[in-house]
């Protein structure tokens, strides 16, 4: 491959990385409400309880859960949202670097056509600034996407919770007589909220394994266009 | 793009580079000055990211860049300064003259206050390598800061946007060749960019009481001689903030 043809799908790799980082910003972002509606949820089930005395004793107990499953999903979207918000700084940080090291490349390549009064290495030190610049982004990036991945893992872990809490609650209903249809009505409003968040969550795996598998990617290249020069 | 130079006496020098035919259609052609003296280097709106490599590789033809020592830019805007952090990193040490109401926008393309020298409104005084330029205001003209350099030695005269012209794609000279025709390629930036009479007047003043032999626009093409005179009494007739009902 030519080294024009080379950098610039270099070049063009960085755009689609941080098109694929802001995808996933945009995916992450859908949690949001979600993990509203699991908090009016829990609130819901708390009344429900209420309402039932004794006979909603039981229900109580699930209730509190709910509620901490409402804000783990919070807490896990915060955390997340930081970190997709540094990822995405980076990435377009990156986008702009390489773009000047390009520039960098470009200026070379006429200087050394030209019979100039510059010497080449004047421009070594620019060059050599936004090669180091790329590689610390790509590092801290790389960072990032793993951090990224670690967050992520634990809402697979609460949809199974969510799943499990939501038989519970049928089970509650089941048993609860006259107050049984408000209990089955949380149940199965945290059955489609936790399916809706396992979808997302499915979604959100696969955008960051296609980022990462880019990132390696790129990586790679870069190695080869930072080193060798 | 062509290169040529504008003045030589001694060890003092001007050249200029403009009409650059490798340019993206949307960007804008400009015009970039590096004044020589003693040895050290000035460069004057020496322009934006996209054409830094080809400002840097065809000034580097004609002088040692790594002693120029310091950058001018008459405002902010992208296309004359851009390129700031580019030649930065090639040398840290680099001294940045910009108007002072600039100094906190100009930060943002990543440049560091150490090297920035604000020039407060009223103007002042560049020395290079031992010989000065004047830094006239020319605020609201039409950047709200906005300064033009002099050269008394030279009779030279840095206007920045004042007298630029959007010139078609076959005007290949770096000089104005037929005022006439010339306004045709003024007239609608001076009316659609400049938004002051009064600005106007007290710059067209300022320029009156030097001598000028060439004055130099960062687009379109440099006044020389009698020409000078023709566009300050053109531009003085000129209603400037008056060209927006024409893009409605």
């Amino acid at each position: 491959m030519s080294g024009n043809l080379y950098t610039r799908r270099m070049g063009d790799a960085y755009d689609t990385i941080f098109r694929q980082c802001v995808s996933l910003n945009t995916e992450l972002h859908r949690l949001v409400p979600l993990a509203k509606q699991m908090h009016l949820l829990s609130s819901n089930a708390v009344s429900s309880a209420a309402r039932a005395g004794s006979e909603g004793d039981a229900f109580r107990v699930l209730t509190q859960d709910i509620q901490l499953l409402g804000d783990d999903v919070s807490d896990c979207i915060d955390d997340t949202q930081k970190v997709i918000g540094e990822i995405v700084k980076l990435a377009s940080n990156l986008a702009r670097l390489f773009s000047n090291y390009m520039i960098y490349i470009d200026l070379k390549s006429r200087l050394d056509d030209a019979d100039a009064s510059t010497s080449v290495k004047f421009f070594d030190r620019g060059q050599k600034l936004v090669a180091e610049d790329i590689r610390s982004h790509n590092y801290k990036l790389s960072r990032s996407l793993g951090s990224l991945t670690n967050l992520l893992s634990p809402i697979a872990i609460l949809v199974k919770k969510g799943e499990y809490l939501a038989v519970c609650s049928s089970v509650e209903a089941a048993s609860a007589g006259d107050h049984g249809v408000s209990f089955e009505a949380v149940s199965s409003m945290l059955r489609e909220l936790v399916g809706q968040l396992g979808e997302q969550s499915a979604r959100q795996r696969s955008l960051l394994r296609d980022l990462s598998d880019a990132m390696e990617q790129q990586q790679n290249n870069q190695g080869k266009l930072l080193y060798a020069r | 793009m062509r290169v040529e130079q504008l003045f030589k006496k001694n060890a003092h020098n001007w050249m200029v580079m403009g009409r650059d035919a490798e340019r993206r259609d949307e960007v804008i052609d400009t015009n970039h000055y590096l004044i020589q003296n003693n040895g050290r280097g000035l460069l004057l709106d020496p322009g934006g990211v996209e054409n830094f490599s080809v400002v840097a590789s065809e000034f580097s033809k004609h002088f040692e860049l790594a002693n120029v020592e310091a950058i001018f830019a008459s405002h902010q805007d992208p296309d004359v300064i851009s390129s700031l952090p580019l030649w930065i990193q090639a040398n840290p040490n680099l001294i940045v003259y910009v108007p002072q109401i600039w100094v906190s926008f100009i930060t943002h393309f990543g440049v560091k206050l150490e090297n920035i020298r604000p020039i407060p409104d009223e103007g002042g005084t560049i020395t290079l390598g031992g010989h000065d330029l004047e830094v006239v205001p020319a605020h609201y003209l039409h950047s709200s800061g906005n300064l033009s350099v002099y050269d008394p030695q030279a009779k030279i005269f840095f206007s920045g946007d004042i007298g630029a012209a959007l010139l078609p794609d076959d005007y290949t000279s770096l000089f104005v060749e037929n005022f006439d025709l010339h306004t045709s390629y003024m007239e609608y930036f001076h009316r659609r960019w400049m938004p002051s009479n009064t600005a106007k007047a007290r710059w067209i003043a300022e320029v009156r009481k030097r001598d000028v032999e060439m004055l130099c626009p960062q687009h379109g093409a440099i006044f020389k001689g009698e020409d000078v005179g023709r566009f300050l009494s053109w531009f003085e007739n000129l209603d400037v903030g008056s060209g927006w009902s024409n893009v409605r």
